[in-house]
């Protein structure tokens, strides 16, 4: 591949492929507005981008299902290929590239060196570590080295999906492959969390194109996540938040309250703690999102959401324990377990308290209080 | 109150030097837990600190001072009961969460518990709880009293009483007293009947201050043509002992006027006009003995009211105007004497003007309990009664009428101080005024 | 595990098992103390007796009119944050799941505004009530460490509940997990504190309503 200074700008790009000035610039409106950029800025992006260079991008896969690529090669803002061809240099991909073998791998290692320090490393899934990090191994070499050696001259690494972000299924309790996740691997780099399972392909693609933009890292929120995206949960933004305001809640999946689309919330809905764009980008070009087709949900751009019991578990009820919720029984026999305990102690304390009530009687009286007492 | 002013009485009997602090101490120690039982421990976790008990109280609203709230007055006894025998008791011993019982706190707290309260119940009442202030004061009372801090003149007088059967020396002992006011009024005293129906017992008060009353007893039992003794060795009514809050001797007082009843075989022993006798009779010493008592006991009104009812008592109707009627706290409130007194009324034809606050949550006197005895409590005292004239003031009476010769005594007093225009005057001797044919 | 989920696990099963020990511990602790037996001879039937008992239990819950005029404030603070408190605990959805899911079964709700309402007034009247521990004479003298720690207790749990609904503070995980902490807080200290009184006010009332009404007194 080419040097980066050699590399054409974007704006150089579009105009050999005969994109007009005034479309990029209505293309850069739509994705100031999702990245909730006031509208004057559309245009300093637009010239911004005009003026970047394609970034050069190398995207790691390690303990994933692909689901994270597939929902990305179904963005429709960038679309994918615009991405793809316009806005990044996609250098390496053991899925999407033509290469295979040891031709994909010099590519890597090509672009690496020609890039270094200024490539952006795009990581999918989380790593294994246990037993060496056999768990992964790819061209001889364990994920856990891979990662290392990629991360080295990355300028930035953005993981993309719940896996590389936060460990996702793999990282799972019991967690057999002591999978870990990207952010706690690579010391020192900069990180960008794009977590969900998968993530929404328009925040994925929003966040790539918005470093290439800027040039540099987003605001982030505590857990890595771009705020843009992730700074409301589903449920400040979810078109059912006035029917839990009012109290009317879906107590089963085909009840009237579920019928009537009302709050899912008593289903087991995770919108309060899960802070997505899904309420607002939703998914299949904004088609709808899992609320919106009735299913609570499953919180799953938040780190251990498959540690956290049941899906369809409320978030107030008590978590006791890996088996997830407390049921009435357990919670009657504790109470009875905890009861039978007070009341031995209720017990030894009285005998206790009798005993010092004894010895205060037992006190000799004195030869002065002999009047009193008598 | 400073220290000097407290009055240390340890040892009278036998002339030592007051108690040490570690005496007073274990003494009071030795009593607190001795009242520690389900039910005080019930009562004192109960709390919740709302202070509606001071609302209750006629020596907070006479003087609006926090120190008067009455389950203030119970701290020490709690003290001992959080650190001794409550359910975290060694928590509270380790870390200091009720401090010790001081004898300092124990001499402070005279003042809260004897000078200032009258047992008269009406903050248990008031208690959202349902705690019986009153009854954990009483307790509290028996930790003073051996930490050897009653006041001198309730321990005096209840040393004295538990010796002698009167609680204090006269001219005259109360047995040629009471002969005496016979022939001064001239009716026949009944004393000393070998057996007798009723047993019959007198106010130490009305003997020193109201003769008229003791003589009306006489007459009126004679006019039911009862048959009813006196007995020389168990006349007193009070009970110093209650007062003091001397546990053993309130026992051994009550056990006096027992002993005498069984002797003469009464079924039936008369408590006269005097509240805190009842309370100490009626329902304490049965508890305080350990079995029940071999005879009914019963006020004179209660007495009377029953004569009433069987037609054996007709009164001839008085003509006083407007009349007003003071419910005293040990019979009425604490001690369910609440019909009685206007039965009687009633068959005078007198229709008492109610105070605002009667029955059961009239304002009490503030003489009962022993206060009217402690010298220095007098000007507390007056405050409290006061609240009481405006109030009958207030009803427009003429006569004022009530069933209990230390409320009697105190409004005396109070009538005193403040040049009251009205009498206190005595149910018992309305009624023995009104018999029928008497 | 982050901090709703310690908050609602182990924590909070640690507090329910200490609330247990504790409350059955004092209560144990009061019954088994020794018991005097009644033996003056009683005005009323013991049938009487104990239907005062179960009146005074009732009956206690207003003052008897000729108090009303000196205890309205303290009534009226006093009932007001407890019904308050009351419509909050149990009347509001989250909570209703919660409770609800100890004992298998929810009730309906109150609309979360209307809740979020009366945690507002509830609020201020706990505010109200602080003051007025701290400024009149007789509340001032009173008070110890456990009045004003569990107030405390309480305040904390109304405010973080308050915050996790107004979203302020902190992300909205982050306060619930804050606020499901100052129940188990509350849990934990309630067998300590005065907030056993829930346990004690109803036999207490009992008790003394006897025996009141076996003197034939009135209670």
């Amino acid at each position: 591949m080419a040097r980066p200074e050699l590399q054409p700008t974007i704006g150089e790009l579009l105009d050999r492929q005969g994109v007009s000035r005034r479309s990029f610039v209505k293309y850069c409106t739509a994705m100031a507005s999702l990245l909730a950029l006031p509208p004057h800025a559309a245009r300093a992006m637009a010239e911004q981008l005009r003026a970047a260079r394609r970034p050069s991008v190398i995207y790691l896969s390690f303990q994933e299902c692909t689901g994270c690529l597939e929902s990305l090669t179904r963005s429709f803002a960038p679309t994918i290929e615009n991405l793809i061809f316009n806005v990044v240099s996609l250098d390496y991909d053991d899925t999407l590239m033509a290469a295979a073998g040891s031709q994909a791998e010099e590519a890597r290692e090509q672009a690496m060196r020609a890039n270094y320090g200024k490539y952006l490393l795009v990581v999918d899934g989380a790593v294994p570590t246990g037993d060496g990090g056999v768990y992964h191994c790819a061209a001889g070499r364990t994920g856990l080295d891979i990662l290392t050696d990629c991360a080295k001259g990355a300028a930035a690494i953005v993981c993309v999906g719940t896996c590389a972000s936060f460990g996702g299924l793999p990282f799972a309790d019991p967690n057999p492959t002591g999978a870990r996740a990207i952010s706690t691997l690579v010391p020192g780099k900069p990180v960008v969390n794009v977590s969900g399972c998968p993530p929404i392909p328009e925040v994925i693609a929003g966040t790539l194109l918005q470093y290439v933009t800027s040039g540099r890292v987003p605001d982030l929120d505590e857990h890595l996540r771009p705020t843009v995206f992730f700074g409301n949960s589903i449920h400040d933004r979810c078109y059912r938040r006035p029917f839990y305001d009012q109290g009317k809640f879906a107590k089963t999946f085909d009840d009237e309250g579920a019928r009537n689309g009302w709050c899912l919330y008593e289903l087991g809905c995770k919108g309060p703690t899960t802070y997505n764009a899904c309420a607002t980008i939703k998914w299949n070009n904004a088609v709808s999102f899992p609320i919106q087709s009735g299913h609570p949900c499953l919180g799953c751009a938040e780190p251990d959401f498959w540690d956290r019991g049941s899906f369809y578990s409320p978030i107030p009820s008590p978590r006791w324990g890996k088996a997830g919720e407390v049921s009435p029984a357990q919670a009657a026999a504790i109470a009875a377990g905890a009861a039978v305990a007070g009341a031995a102690i209720g017990v030894g304390s009285v005998l206790l308290g009798r005993r010092r009530i004894e010895r205060h009687q037992q006190e000799p009286k004195s030869q002065s209080g002999k009047g009193n007492e008598e | 109150m400073n220290r000097s002013s407290v009055e240390f009485h340890a040892n009278l009997a036998t002339g030592e030097a007051a108690l040490g602090e570690q005496q007073r101490v274990a003494g009071a120690m030795r009593a607190f837990t001795r009242e520690i039982g389900a039910l005080s421990a019930l009562r004192l976790e109960s709390c919740v600190h709302c202070g509606m008990c001071a609302d209750a109280c006629h020596f907070y609203i006479a003087t609006e001072d926090p120190q008067y709230t009455p389950v203030l007055k119970v701290e020490p006894f709690k003290q001992a009961f959080k650190r001794e025998a409550g359910a975290f008791a060694p928590f509270f011993r380790w870390f200091a969460l009720k401090p010790q019982v001081t004898a300092d706190e124990l001499e402070r707290w005279q003042h809260l518990l004897f000078d200032s309260c009258n047992m008269c119940g009406r903050c248990s009442l008031i208690c959202p709880m349902g705690i019986d202030v009153a009854e954990l004061i009483e307790q509290a009372r028996r930790g003073l009293f051996e930490a050897g801090l009653a006041p001198k003149e309730l321990y005096e007088k209840a040393a004295h009483q538990r010796r002698t059967g009167q609680p204090e020396d006269s001219s005259e002992p109360y047995r040629d007293r009471l002969l005496a006011i016979g022939r001064q009024f001239k009716v026949e005293m009944p004393i000393d009947k070998p057996q007798a129906e009723v047993m019959l017992t007198v106010p130490r008060t009305d003997i020193e201050h109201y003769p008229a009353a003791v003589a009306a007893l006489a007459r009126v039992m004679a006019h039911l043509k009862a048959d009813c003794t006196f007995r020389s060795d168990g006349l007193i009514a009070e009970n110093y002992g209650y007062y003091a809050g001397g546990r053993a001797w309130q026992r051994e007082i009550s056990l006096r006027l027992i002993e005498q009843a069984r002797a003469c075989k009464a079924k039936v022993l008369i408590v006269p006009e005097c509240g805190h006798a009842y309370s100490a009779l009626r329902w304490e010493a049965a508890e305080l003995i350990g079995k029940p008592l071999p005879f009914k006991v019963r006020h004179i009104t209660e007495y009377l009211a029953e004569a009433l009812d069987g037609g054996r008592l007709k009164l001839r109707s008085a003509d006083l105007g407007v009349t007003a009627f003071h419910d005293p706290c040990q019979l009425v409130r604490k001690g369910g004497v609440t019909s009685a007194p206007r039965r009687l009324l009633h068959a005078m034809g007198i229709e008492p003007r109610e105070t605002t606050r009667h029955i059961g949550f009239n304002v009490c006197c503030g003489g009962g309990g022993g206060v009217l005895d402690i010298e220095r409590a007098a000007p507390l005292r007056h405050r409290v009664v006061e609240e009481k004239f405006h109030e009958i003031d207030a009803t427009g009476a003429r006569t004022f009428l009530t069933s209990c010769s230390d409320c009697r005594r105190t409004f005396d007093d109070g009538k005193q101080h403040f040049n009251w225009q009205q009498t206190p005057r005595s149910l018992l001797e309305l009624v023995a005024e009104h018999l029928q044919g008497g | 595990m982050d901090l709703v989920d310690f908050a609602r696990g182990p924590a909070l099963k640690v507090a329910f098992v200490i609330f247990f020990i504790g409350v059955v511990w004092r209560l144990v602790n009061v019954l088994l103390l020794r018991h005097k037996r009644n033996l003056s001879e009683p005005r009323r039937s013991v049938g009487a007796s104990v239907w005062g008992g179960l009146k005074a239990m009732g009956s206690r819950s207003w003052p008897h009119p000729e108090f009303i005029k000196r205890t309205i404030t303290g009534e009226a603070l006093g009932y007001s944050y407890h019904i308050g408190l009351f419509i909050v605990i149990l009347l509001f959805a989250p909570h209703i799941i919660f409770f609800g899911s100890f004992i298998g079964m929810r009730w309906p709700a109150l609309p979360n505004g209307l809740v979020t309402i009366f945690a507002v007034i509830t609020v201020t009247l706990f505010v109200a009530v602080l003051f007025r521990r701290l400024a009149h004479p007789v509340l001032r003298r009173l008070s110890n460490f456990d009045d004003f720690f569990s107030w405390f207790v309480v305040a904390l749990l109304l405010v973080t509940g308050l915050m996790a609904t107004a979203h302020v503070g902190a992300p909205y995980p982050t306060i619930l997990g804050l606020h499901i902490l100052s129940f188990d807080l509350l849990l934990i200290w309630y067998p300590f504190g005065k907030l056993m009184h829930a346990f004690y006010i109803f036999p207490t009332r009992a008790v003394d309503g006897y025996l009141l009404t076996r003197k034939g007194a009135p209670s």
